[in-house]
């Protein structure tokens, strides 16, 4: 929907503290680092951008999906519901939302497999995909009830078009913009700053990347609070600079077993 | 969740649809009359597909619009997999108060309707929102005489070009030409057209245009405004179902409508243009002269009510309404013996 963003329940409702992030997440993490629950994050995220493209959804849904399952987990702890199964429900529900489709559930289920199985292997090893549509249908409404009913999310994507187009149209700017996006899903930017914040970081963000030196006037002219840009471009850039170091192939199962975990776990 | 079901209190049964049952309840929290639409399970294939995409559309589109001219989602709460949606209590519809021969519509209360449902409309259309199932059973009125716009089971944000509509919306009679003509992209109109419907009804007191087929219905729209030829309407016999219809002259609406003011013919002449682009929007609509002219619409309080609603909640009040009772925006509405 493209209605007005600033009555939006987006707005109005979602946009977070980040000190109350911090503190509702205290309980997980006591239990991991600060470090290791933004890994956490990032595979879940990768499970439902996968699981998207798998199941041909567009970029909208998938990140809309993903924007649930942060917004899940801002309120709730990991232990709370496995992630896991999160991860479909909420490509599930926001397919549904975003009316671009029908996925049936059995088709969800059958892609979950194949996805666990071939491209997350190295997480689960020779585990299956543990759930089934009882699982995804039960899962759903607790999603629902935990969002507040607040489905309509605002996606950067748009401005993102708008901005590009306004500085002169750039084929490669664009791509690597819409690229830092996608990439930002993985953080909590998408919980802390309205879309077009977002949008205008990751635009200022592919302009370094590319020494496109040029645009400079262009963002001296926006009226916009650049403190709050560069708290984006940094929440960004510390994300790329982790991944540096970091082997998700080798370090996710552990982090997996460290996870805080609902209690009785489902049968495996 | 538990703690939510106890929170209505139900006191009637007041109507069932092909999706929602609908039960007038308490709130015991707030003490506020309420109605709780629970969606059924349906068959064990629905039941597969997780929560209702009927009452998933409402929750979505009603969680991010206030106005007061359309129905309020307060509360959603579920058991098991079953979704109820708790709605602000509405008395009376359209529909009922056009049907009831015992109340008189005076030229300034049919006034307070348009305007009530005009800003209801105007409000989602400013939000990119089609309602696409306008018609008297859906304008919901309450004992304060505020109307309010209500089933947003097929309501759709538009706007996009490259999104293909279907054009099996809107109950037939208020219906627009192009969505019988199989126009898959088509805008606010379809809404305006509807409106010029549920107006010329109310003057009438029985339904403007009541085709019996999809082709019926444009027989008798094209009766009283004239076959249109590719003149008035460029690009109609393009459209998908298009049909050659034979040549009916147009008529003119004040002899139809031969009590009515002319800033109303006006007004109706506006919403009713066959030639979608010429239709008015809400806020055009809104500018016309119909409204800034006398009457003036009637205050709420002072618009009428059917004999069985009593303005002061009685004891064991006999308001037995269904709301919303078609989430499939198909059926008509029926009314409910106690």
């Amino acid at each position: 929907m493209a209605g007005n963003f600033w009555q939006s329940s987006h707005h109005q409702q979602w946009m977070l503290d980040k000190t109350d992030l911090i503190r509702d997440r205290q309980h997980d993490l006591n239990i991991l680092s600060d470090d290791e629950y933004q890994k956490i994050f990032n595979f879940f995220s990768s499970i439902i951008q996968v699981l998207g493209e798998q199941l041909k959804l567009r970029q909208q849904v998938i990140a809309t999906a993903i924007v649930y399952f942060k917004r899940f987990y801002a309120r709730n702890s990991l232990k709370c519901i496995d992630p896991l199964l999160l991860a479909p429900t909420c490509v599930f529900l926001a397919s549904k939302v975003e009316e671009f489709g029908v996925i049936s559930n059995s088709r969800l289920i059958s892609t979950c497999q194949t996805v666990i199985k071939n491209k997350f292997g190295y997480a689960y090893g020779q585990q299956e995909f543990p759930y089934r549509t009882n699982h995804i249908l039960e899962c759903e409404f607790y999603l629902l009830e935990n969002l507040d009913c607040c489905l309509i999310v605002y996606q950067p994507y748009r401005p993102l078009a708008g901005y590009v187009n306004d500085i002169g149209h750039d084929e490669q700017l664009m791509t690597y913009a819409w690229r830092i996006v996608n990439d930002s899903l993985r953080t909590d930017v998408s919980l802390l700053y309205p879309p077009y914040q977002i949008a205008i970081g990751a635009l200022n963000l592919a302009c370094v990347m590319l020494g496109k030196e040029n645009h400079k006037s262009w963002f001296a002219e926006l009226n916009v609070d650049l403190d709050k840009i560069q708290e984006i471009v940094r929440t960004i850039t510390n994300m790329y600079e982790m991944w540096k170091n970091y082997d998700e192939k080798k370090e996710i199962q552990g982090l997996l077993a460290k996870m805080p975990k609902p209690k009785p776990a489902p049968q495996r | 969740m538990d703690e939510r079901t106890l929170r209505y209190e139900k006191i009637d049964f007041l109507g069932e649809g092909q999706f929602a049952t609908v039960y007038k309840a308490r709130d015991v929290k707030t003490d506020n009359i309420v109605a709780v639409k629970k969606i059924k399970i349906g068959s064990r294939l629905e039941a597969q597909d997780g929560i209702n995409r009927t009452a998933l559309r409402e929750i979505k589109l009603l969680q991010e619009l206030q106005h007061v001219n359309l129905i309020g989602l307060l509360d959603v709460f579920g058991q098991k997999s079953n979704v109820s949606l708790v709605f602000d209590f509405m008395d009376t519809d359209l529909e009922i108060i056009v049907k009831d021969n015992n109340i008189v519509l005076t030229p300034a209360n049919v006034k307070a309707y348009m305007i009530m449902t005009l800003r209801g409309l105007e409000y989602l259309h400013q939000n990119w929102i089609l309602h696409r199932d306008l018609k008297p059973n859906n304008l919901l009125i309450n004992r304060e005489g505020i109307l309010k716009i209500g089933d947003f089971g097929l309501a759709k944000a538009f706007g996009s070009p490259t999104r293909i509509n279907t054009h099996q919306v809107v109950t037939r009679w208020y219906r627009s030409p192009e969505l019988l003509f199989g126009a898959r992209q088509y805008g606010t109109g379809v809404d305006m057209w509807a409106i010029g419907c549920i107006l010329a009804e109310l003057l009438l007191r029985v339904p403007f245009l009541p085709g019996e087929s999809d082709l019926d219905q444009l027989t008798h729209i094209f009766q009283v405004f004239g076959t249109p030829t590719e003149e008035i309407w460029p690009g109609m016999k393009s459209l998908t179902d298009y049909v050659q219809f034979k040549q009916f002259p147009p008529q003119q609406l004040r002899h139809i409508f031969s009590a009515a003011s002319d800033d109303l013919i006006q007004l109706l002449e506006s919403l009713l243009a066959i030639y979608p682009p010429r239709r008015c929007d809400c806020t055009q609509a809104l500018q016309m002269t119909y409204f800034s002219n006398k009457p003036a619409p009637t205050v709420g309080s002072k618009l009428p009510m059917p004999s069985n609603i009593t303005r002061i909640e009685a004891e064991k009040p006999s308001l037995k309404r269904k709301l919303l009772e078609n989430i499939d925006g198909a059926s008509l509405a029926k009314r409910l013996q106690f």
